[in-house]
């Protein structure tokens, strides 16, 4: 036990001591805060925003037909409209391509507009306010020339309806985002990690020092030591990286009007399920690499062998992908069990889906035993092929001859 | 403390590389383990240290099976490797505590190994900034830091200068002098014949040669002898004795000053020279023939 902690501090001195890891560590913490903390500063002192936040749009109209009788009162109705009337379809259109205005209505009747923007997005879809006014404007007056009294029409349509939504599981619009975020954080986690213990393994065969080590550390501690301590690197860096996102959130939610909530205000229940899940899952695909890493001898060889790895690391990101908007389907239930899955996906059903303690607690146990026994396994792998050199062994023949043993 | 190796048979697939392998080698005492490139001594040498597992066969070090947590051991493999990314310092101590020591002895020790080995300059450097034979010293340091009791040097000259093998062999000396029990593994036979009392020559997993040295260079020379004759170069002089005394001795070996014979069975020296001079030969020197380990190693494993 005392070499593991022996190996497991040295490993973990070469990342803490390692320039990439520490200026990888800073620049995406930075970058995380910088994202938070800088458009706060927008928000406040932007002339393009009003009180409430919102922007405030210039916009030239072209009115020919005189639909607009009163233009002031109607400018009045739309605040965030900064209106701009002109005199001909040419002015319109030579505003917007000069981007002195951000869009431009020709309005060619009472009931008929064209919109003329200099680029079209996603964002330029759906109906405009401007749209919804001018609709308005044609209602109240077709209804004032049939000698209908407006103000009762318009009671009638102001009449809210009364409703309430009660969620008896899930509010699915509101877990989604950070279910998103922290599916996504264990992929990163086991692709970049996994890499970077496979790598540390075989180098160790690469560069021969395992020639000594192999002579005076047991197999199972250096093996553990390597993986748990990549494995304890990425936890680190990533719950710095993470630390720096939430702290700099919560410094400067106000500014930000609580809009980003959806993304930082998890769920105890979830955390726990992302801890226990997701770090079993991660040290569970940590050993798979390092499985890798003992098998091969030169670091080049690692990308290649790892491929079957990296399939069963996607078939469950796609899976876990797939279940965020069908968290309670067959597919995604049974993934729940499978150890290879589990982690991401049971930690999507807790977070959106319905799911039992039982269920829960029986994945949880497949997940950690399969962890044990992967790390037994590796253990063993390492042990028979450490001083393996030249050419890469396959899983089937290394496992083939620790039986024969 | 006597390590003793008995019996070791070991199986690589199908393929027997150590067919049966016996010698043992005691405290105070440098055995060398002489073979040509893979006849089996780094498998040897990694059955000693229990990184390989044999069929059969045990190795005991004082009557005990149990015995590699118990002693110290330095291993200097054939295969060097560091970590060429470390500092020299840290990697020292990380694999001196894996051995079980404090870091604090770890670090002293470290200092005077690298201090005997001219290197000490290097500590805080990052391995692979050294040169191949400075790498070669940091690896020296690192197997000998921890005082080890059984000491196994696979190839410890290679890479080095004639300086540098100079200190190296001072330090091998006082290990001896001092006690340790050293397994010496080189294909340069100028140094096993410095260091090693005994020799084991390994040619294709068995044993060829066992035995102490110096017995086996007197009896490997006791049927040879060196002749020279005056104003008769090596050429005539072997002529002479091929016409001569072809039934009394055959040449092994025309060298421009002198020649070296090997006897017939059943004819012993005193023969020989009675004949040389009932012939008239003017004798120029006439002795025993000291053979090297070289070619000992030679006429056991073949060329």
């Amino acid at each position: 036990m005392k070499q593991f902690w022996i190996v497991l501090k040295f490993e973990l001195s070469n990342y803490f001591k390692n320039k990439s890891f520490l200026i990888g560590t800073f620049l995406l913490s930075a970058i995380l805060s910088g994202a938070i903390i800088v458009p706060t500063f927008f928000m406040k002192h932007s002339k393009f925003s009003d009180d409430s936040g919102q922007h405030t749009m210039t916009v030239a109209v072209e009115d020919k037909t005189g639909v607009i009788s009163d233009r002031n009162s109607f400018a009045e109705l739309l605040p965030n409209y900064q209106l701009q009337f002109m005199e001909s379809e040419d002015a319109v259109k030579d505003a917007v391509e000069t981007e002195k205005v951000n869009k431009g209505f020709l309005i060619k009747g009472v009931n008929q507009y064209i919109c003329v923007l200099k680029n079209s997005t996603i964002s330029s879809e759906g109906q405009d306010p401007f749209e919804k006014l001018l609709l308005q404007n044609y209602r109240l007056t077709e209804l004032a020339r049939e000698g209908i009294n407006v103000a009762d029409v318009e009671k009638v349509y102001a009449q809210p309806m009364q409703s309430e939504t009660i969620i008896l599981g899930k509010d699915r619009a509101n877990t989604y985002w950070y279910t998103y975020v922290l599916i996504f954080i264990l992929h990163f986690l086991i692709v970049f990690y996994g890499q970077m213990i496979a790598i540390s393994v075989t180098t160790e065969k690469n560069n021969r020092a395992i020639e000594i080590l192999a002579t005076t550390v047991n197999s199972n501690s250096l093996i553990f030591g390597k993986v748990l301590a990549g494995a304890i690197g990425g936890i680190i860096q990533a719950g710095i990286i993470l630390s720096s996102a939430f702290i700099s959130y919560y410094k400067f939610s106000d500014a930000w009007g609580h809009r980003l909530d959806f993304l930082f205000h998890v769920p105890v229940a979830v955390w726990i399920a992302f801890l226990v899940f997701g770090l079993l899952g991660y040290i569970l695909f940590d050993f798979l690499f390092g499985m890798i890493g003992a098998l091969v001898s030169k670091t080049e060889d690692i990308g290649r062998h790892s491929s079957i790895v990296m399939m069963i690391h996607m078939a469950s990101f796609f899976i876990a992908l797939y279940g965020l908007a069908n968290p309670d389907t067959m597919l995604v239930k049974v993934a729940s069990f499978i150890p290879f899955t589990s982690s991401k996906v049971m930690l999507l059903r807790v977070s959106m889906g319905t799911v039992k303690l039982w269920e829960i607690i029986i994945s949880g146990g497949m997940l950690l035993g399969t962890c044990i026994l992967m790390g037994v396994l590796v253990a063993q792998i390492f042990r028979f092929s450490m001083l393996i050199y030249g050419n890469p062994i396959s899983l089937v023949t290394a496992i083939k001859k620790i039986r024969e043993k | 403390m006597k390590l003793e190796i008995k019996d070791l048979h070991k199986q690589f697939g199908e393929v027997e590389v150590l067919h049966g392998i016996s010698f043992c080698v005691e405290s105070g005492k440098a055995l060398g383990l002489l073979g040509r490139n893979g006849a089996g001594k780094t498998t040897i040498i990694r059955i000693i240290m229990d990184m390989f597992k044999p069929n059969s066969g045990q190795v005991l070090l004082d009557g005990q099976s149990a015995w590699r947590q118990k002693v110290h051991i330095g291993y200097l493999p054939e295969e060097r490797g560091l970590y060429p990314k470390k500092k020299v310092n840290e990697q020292i101590v990380y694999l001196a505590c894996l051995k079980g020591m404090k870091v604090a002895d770890a670090k002293r020790e470290m200092c005077y190994w690298l201090s005997r080995l001219n290197v000490s300059e290097y500590a805080n450097r990052k391995l692979s900034t050294l040169s191949k034979g400075n790498q070669q010293k940091v690896q020296l340091a690192q197997t000998l830091v921890g005082q080890p009791d059984v000491i196994l040097l696979d190839e410890p000259f290679s890479g080095l200068d004639p300086c540098n093998s100079e200190i190296l062999k001072n330090i091998i000396s006082e290990l001896i002098a001092q006690g340790k029990l050293v397994i010496f593994s080189s294909h340069q036979m100028n140094y096993v014949e410095e260091f090693c009392e005994d020799i084991v020559i390994v040619n294709q997993g068995q044993i060829v040669l066992y035995g102490n040295l110096k017995k086996i260079k007197k009896d490997f020379g006791r049927d040879r002898l060196v002749l020279s004759l005056k104003d008769r170069d090596g050429e005539e002089t072997v002529k002479i004795l091929q016409e001569q005394f072809r039934e009394l001795m055959s040449v092994l070996e025309e060298q421009k000053e002198q020649t070296i014979l090997q006897l017939k069975p059943d004819i012993c020296k005193k023969q020989l020279i009675s004949a040389l001079v009932e012939a008239d030969l003017d004798i120029e020197s006439f002795g025993n023939y000291e053979p090297s380990l070289n070619d000992i190693f030679l006429e056991n494993v073949g060329v």
